[in-house]
């Protein structure tokens, strides 16, 4: 039988001793980050370094030349890309080693819990000016009443509908006032031979963030998830599922692939964001139309707040000189000239109420959002850094009812065991 | 005659079954977006957009993968190869628990190694550079090279290298005169692997080379593609297409050789 | 009639030490063979050291410690000693979880082993086109795993996927592959399709070990094609089928990205590996990141690991007796 020989023992222990050795020679940063450096005592240097989470957006491409030209004079942006998920870690880890880089966007319900990690200078810190931007969209940058950044514009949630699909079903999109009023269309549009309505309730913030409107529209409120009305939006998606309404791919679909299934034209409805507004005014299969997400009991119901915000990470070293960085690009990105191209780059609106209406006049494709992005609700608002666990559990319930497929008491169950947590 | 056939045709049936994704992912790259979930057999609405979209942008990040691969496989053999030899034939003080934290190595998660490798090579100033990727993948394919050549090298007969010590060769000698070349098709086998491994690595890519630019592997390449809000089927399924090509043809290569056997070229029964 | 194989030298993937044979004559040439030895080894050692030591380390360093994102930035963390491993073990999906990881690695291993196996007996003769073939079989390892996890995850669409037309055609109603209950069996079959080819390799290269002139010694004492495999191929294969199904065993344990493409680990498509993946990145249903958690649960697996490398050592040293 064996046994651990003595040899194995040694063996073993070489190594974990080797590795305690390497492991001390690794310390954290040596100058303590936080209250030193502000921008204004900086000068910008010749690299900067800016992250965002558009890898789709390459070398050449509109939003990477209007990047670049916001370089201040003597210095170049060098600009790299990341999924959203894994630029937060990137950016922790990053910040950890004292490696940051001097600007980041950050998607917004991110940034309580990225303030209070101690990754983000402050505005004032980084010389970032918050004047003139919306309440609602600057809300999920304020953390403990300081700012950390501004947003760069704001994408919302629509219910996109197919109209060749609605016309021939018989269905008057303007009809839709209420819940009971948009699952009498939808079954119209079921009967005519066609499928129903396509949404993202993907495990995860993205799901999360689809399922926000209908949760707000109920009237629910993210520190209660186990409400009735909660469970009440939790049986709206669920009952799609069971009737056959929606694709029950919607469980592990992203918003981009919930788009996909609506560009096959045999959906009736899709649940989705603004930056597919210009692709579906392209589409020439069939014609798209867009009205606001209704409520359970009104027309329209309150979207989360989309779109990343603009952040310096902390640093240690030469702290001013990277806040001067960040100061000098994120001011040219979003004040003066450029801000209305950089969220027509985006496809953001943007979050300054005259730049955007500067936007609508120049493209009408923006006017029904408009009202959709000025009644969007931050995520963040009430529950700061504690959002990201309430929206995990908000996660794990909406999977829950969408497993059920209508049955109503394991919607019901997935409700009250989210709550728990 | 009709006995090969019925086999060969049996084979190409299981095979068909076992590529059949592969052929799913060729449907997708050549149909529009807009029929991509219409889930159909053929690619009827048929398009050669995707390609042009790759062989406009993705050629450089293929070309780093090959140098990494190809650099992964050298530095994978130059420290699996003269350990193997050792464990396998010389007496290692040590060299079962040797053998035993090469199994047990493998299994610590990929994640934690990443991190560990990016505050090394952040300290170092290794980030972003080709070298540092090499190094990170050859940790991937290190520790089962050992264990294969080790496991091959133990079957070549002592009776050689004794033949050779009498001849007065050192041990280095040795290795490199008679070892090697016998131990060709398993290092063949290792190579395989070794590339393949690294050639589909995105962990360490992605923690490691994160600021490369053109200098980065295909599979971070392929992540272009993939959005904030939006993803590109059709752009990514044809740069899997297009990556596995040339890869598939070194495959059907290098099989000759891994198939030929362990003991091929060695001695004569 | 009793078939058994003739005395042989030592199989080559049975592994003997040649420290324990005494070929090596004389004190002298033992202490030079000593040092050549070590300086072969050397390189792997430093190797070993460096890129798993301190790894290996920080991940157990990190799982005594209780994390946070902001301790993890500016340090801190206080040292909490097996606590963490307490809380993570005594939660209820703990055991639930770790039931799953045994049905998705056991399950996987088996099939992988089996259908490896015999492909690899029967690409073993050598018809038309058998080497061309046997090259397709490693095609899907030259896929990035995103790329065949997107696919599995189309081919199993519930609504209109080709796996349910192919149920279809058996008369089999469609099945919700991807739901809750269901993701386990899914993300087997995808798993098995991905480790097929390791098993083929191996098992192949191990096959071809053996002198045919057995076979052709069995047959003439009149055995037939299954009495030859059983009292030829599996005992002669044992060494490199144990080996194959020990590497199978750590890669499966380790298996993320494939699981996380097609479901992201929900339902019961969850095993420790992606759970720990979850949760030092905050991916998944939670964004809410648990380093000191997921260092803890990479470290059960680790130590789940060591447990099926001393059975291997074990039944090894059997072997040998």
């Amino acid at each position: 039988m064996t046994h651990l020989n003595p040899r194995a023992a040694a063996g073993i222990g070489i190594m974990v001793v080797s590795g305690f050795a390497l492991a001390g020679c690794s310390g954290g940063p040596t100058v303590a980050p936080g209250e030193s450096g502000a921008a204004s005592e900086g000068t910008t240097t010749a690299q900067i370094t800016f992250w965002d989470p558009y890898p789709q957006r390459e070398t050449g491409s509109e939003w990477d030349t209007l990047v670049k030209s916001c370089a201040p004079d003597g210095s170049t942006i060098v600009r790299s890309s990341a999924p959203q998920s894994d630029l937060f870690n990137q950016l922790t880890t990053a910040v950890k080693e004292d490696n940051a880089p001097d600007i980041v966007l950050l998607d917004n319900p991110m940034m309580p819990e990225a303030s209070s990690a101690g990754l983000l200078a402050t505005a004032e810190q980084a010389g970032i000016d918050t004047a003139g931007i919306d309440e609602n969209l600057l809300g999920p940058g304020i953390v403990d009443g300081v700012a950390y950044g501004v947003p760069m514009g704001s994408n919302a949630l629509g219910l996109y509908y197919n109209k060749n699909i609605l016309d021939a079903a018989g269905v008057n999109p303007a009809d839709i006032k209420d819940w009971a009023s948009l699952n009498t269309a939808i079954e119209k549009v079921v009967a005519s031979g066609k499928k129903g309505i396509t949404f993202s309730g993907v495990a995860g913030e993205e799901g999360v963030f689809q399922f926000e409107p209908w949760f707000w529209g109920a009237g629910a409120n993210l520190s209660d998830l186990g409400s009735a009305e909660a469970i009440s939006a939790g049986q709206l998606v669920s009952d799609w599922i069971g009737k056959g309404w929606a694709p029950r791919s919607a469980a592990t679909d992203n918003q981009s692939a919930s788009w996909d299934v609506f560009l096959t034209g045999d959906y009736g409805f899709a649940e989705n964001g603004s930056w597919f507004a210009a692709d579906a005014a392209a589409l020439k299969d069939f014609t798209v139309g867009m009205i606001p997400i209704p409520a359970k009991d009104s027309a329209v119901a309150p979207v989360p707040t989309g779109g990343e915000f603009a952040v310096a990470p902390l640093q240690s070293k030469d702290a001013s000189d990277h806040y001067a960085n960040a100061s000098s690009v994120i001011a040219c990105l979003t004040t003066g000239d450029k801000a209305t191209a950089t969220s027509e780059a985006l496809g953001y609106l943007s979050a300054k109420a005259d730049v955007r209406a500067a936007q609508v006049a120049d493209n009408a494709l923006w006017t029904p959002w408009v009202s959709i992005v000025e009644g969007a609700q931050g995520r963040t608002s009430e529950l700061g850094a504690t959002y990201v666990a309430v929206s995990a559990a908000l996660s794990q319930a909406e999977q829950g009812a969408l497993n059920a497929a209508g049955d109503a008491s394991g919607v019901e169950a997935a409700f009250k065991d989210a709550s728990g947590n | 005659m009709a006995r090969s056939w019925w086999k060969t045709a049996l084979a190409l049936a299981l095979t068909a079954v076992m590529l059949f994704p592969i052929y799913w992912m060729v449907n997708v790259s050549f149909t529009h977006r807009e029929s991509i979930r219409k889930s159909q057999l053929l690619p009827l609405d048929f398009t050669t957009d995707h390609y042009r979209v790759v062989f406009s942008q993705q050629l450089p990040y293929l070309t780093t993968s090959l140098l990494v691969g190809v650099g992964t496989v050298v530095l994978t053999l130059l420290v699996a190869a003269p350990a193997a030899y050792g464990l396998a034939k010389l007496p290692v003080p040590g060299g079962r628990v040797l053998s035993f934290v090469l199994i047990v190595g493998q299994m610590i998660p990929a994640v934690v190694m990443s991190l560990g490798f990016y505050a090394i090579y952040n300290r170092i100033g290794m980030l972003d550079t080709i070298p540092g990727l090499i190094l990170a993948d050859s940790t991937l394919a290190v520790p089962f090279a050992v264990m294969l050549f080790t496991a091959f090298m133990r079957g070549i007969p002592n009776e050689l290298i004794e033949a050779a010590e009498l001849d007065g060769a050192s041990y280095w000698r040795t290795f490199r005169a008679v070892m090697l070349p016998i131990s060709r098709n398993s290092a063949i086998t290792v190579a395989l692997f070794a590339f393949l491994w690294s050639w589909s690595d995105f962990l360490f890519a992605s923690t490691l080379d994160r600021e490369g630019g053109s200098l980065r592997p295909i599979t971070m390449g392929i992540y272009n593609y993939i959005g904030a809000q939006n993803q590109e089927w059709g752009p990514m399924m044809a740069t899997a297409v297009v990556a596995s090509i040339p890869t598939a043809l070194l495959l059907v290569l290098a099989q000759k050789y891994v198939a030929a056997g362990v003991t091929a070229g060695a001695v004569k029964d | 009639m009793a078939i058994t194989p003739p005395t042989r030298a030592p199989h080559p993937l049975e592994t003997t030490s040649r420290a324990d044979d005494a070929v090596v004559a004389g004190p002298h040439r033992r202490h030079a063979a000593r040092l050549a030895a070590i300086a072969f080894v050397a390189p792997l050692v430093v190797y070993l050291v460096v890129f798993y030591g301190y790894p290996l380390v920080q991940n157990v360093a990190m799982s005594l410690q209780r994390y946070d994102r902001a301790t993890f930035v500016s340090g801190g963390a206080p040292f909490v000693g097996l606590d963490i491993y307490r809380e993570v073990i005594g939660q209820p999906k703990f055991w639930r979880i770790v039931g799953q990881t045994a049905t998705f690695t056991l399950v996987s291993i088996t099939v992988q082993y089996v259908v490896g196996l015999a492909l690899a007996v029967f690409f073993q003769h050598n018809f038309r086109l058998s080497a061309t073939l046997r090259a397709m079989f490693l095609v899907p390892w030259l896929l990035p795993v995103i790329v065949s996890g997107t696919t599995w995850q189309w081919m199993m669409n519930p609504d209109n996927g080709a796996l349910n037309s192919l149920v279809g055609l058996f008369g089999v109603d469609p099945i919700w592959w991807l739901n809750a209950d269901h993701a386990l069996m899914s993300v087997i079959i995808a798993n098995i399709w991905l480790g097929i080819p390791f098993n083929l390799v191996i098992l192949y290269s191990g096959l071809q070990n053996i002198p045919t002139t057995l076979y052709e010694a069995a047959a003439i004492d009149g055995a037939g094609p299954w009495r030859q495999f059983w009292s030829i191929t599996v005992p002669l294969l044992r060494p490199v089928s144990l080996i194959t199904l020990l590497l199978g065993l750590v890669y499966t344990l380790k298996v993320v990205d494939i699981i996380w493409i097609m479901t992201m680990g929900t339902g019961t498509s969850q095993t420790l590996a992606t759970w720990s993946y979850g949760m030092a990145f905050g991916k998944g249903a939670s964004a809410v990141i648990k380093y000191s958690e997921a260092a803890a649960v990479g470290g059960i697996l680790l130590v789940i690991a060591l447990a099926f490398g001393l059975v291997y050592i074990a039944v090894q040293r059997k072997s040998e007796d």
